[in-house]
């Protein structure tokens, strides 16, 4: 069950899968993923930053972008991911496994 | 007298309790619950993943398993770390029977009503088992990195209990 949910959620965000690649430029701006809340909940970044997210909950969480265009997957505790934004515009993302957890992330030219 | 408001809940919860003895639990005690409540919502998951056919109910028991196996199996680490055993305890053994118990009514039952009686019964689970954990086991255990476990245990629990509660008011059960 969890793996076709999640299978069909990869499916849903191949552009994201594109987008996650790992870029070497510019370090990363991280998120922290602490006591279920994204920290900080909003981030503003350039186009062709990434964001970098790390779990610090026991509990497994993602941060999946509202319409699914991109998606982390399962990050454990201690687990992180990164995702590249190339073009300027808002995100709202929550993690998939705890809706209530939701986040902003707003990407300038 | 400790576990007295656990046991008084779960009796409301129509499992059985015995009455407990005024004895505190010790921290090995105090784990060996905590594990076991843990696998208790994970056997409770796995049934309404057999049964239930609703969205919401069956993303919810992906969740409890989801994030309990995550909980015991950072308690398995820890139990290996500090090289101890837990001990089994008329709490935990009291938890199993009830949870047995709660498990038969819910086989015989199917649809919503099977939705309804899951959900109710995760909303008053989590909120015995976190108002025990964090009224009695954070306060009595002794060991620091155990006390660490259950108070960041007990943040994933409160999570579940609000999310069972959203559950059970979006199932409008009568
Ligand atoms: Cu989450």
């Amino acid at each position: 069950m969890q793996l076709t949910r999640r299978r069909l959620i990869s499916a849903g965000g191949l552009a994201a899968a594109a987008a996650a690649l790992p870029a070497a430029a510019a370090p990363a701006v991280r998120v922290r993923i602490r006591k279920f809340a994204f920290d900080p909940d909003t981030v503003s970044i350039k186009a062709g930053e990434r964001i970098e997210w790390v779990n610090e909950d026991f509990a497994p969480h993602t941060a999946t972008e509202a319409d699914h265009s991109w998606d982390t997957g399962e990050m454990g505790k201690g687990g992180t991911a990164s995702v590249l934004f190339e073009t300027p515009g808002t995100h709202s993302y929550y993690c998939v496994y705890h809706p209530h957890m939701k986040a902003r992330i707003v990407v300038t030219a | 007298m400790t576990f007295r408001l656990l046991s008084a809940a779960v009796l409301a919860g129509a499992m059985v309790l015995p009455a407990h003895a005024a004895e505190p639990m010790n921290d090995l005690e105090i784990a060996h619950t905590a594990y076991t409540a843990g696998q208790l919502d994970i056997r409770y998951a796995h049934l309404a993943l057999a049964v239930s056919e609703n969205a919401d109910v069956r993303s919810f028991a992906e969740t409890m398993i989801r994030d309990h196996s995550a909980v015991n199996s950072a308690a398995v680490d820890l139990i290996t770390e500090l090289n101890v055993t837990p001990q089994d305890n008329d709490l935990s053994r009291a938890l199993v029977q009830g949870a047995a118990d709660k498990r038969a009514e819910l086989m015989g039952l199917s649809g919503s009503a099977f939705d309804c009686a899951y959900a109710q019964n995760e909303l008053g689970y989590h909120q015995v088992v976190n108002k025990t954990v964090e009224d009695s086991f954070i306060p009595a255990v002794t060991v620091a990195p155990l006390k660490e476990l259950l108070t960041d245990a007990l943040a994933t629990f409160k999570v579940h209990e609000g999310h069972a509660e959203q559950m059970v008011s979006n199932l409008q059960c009568s």
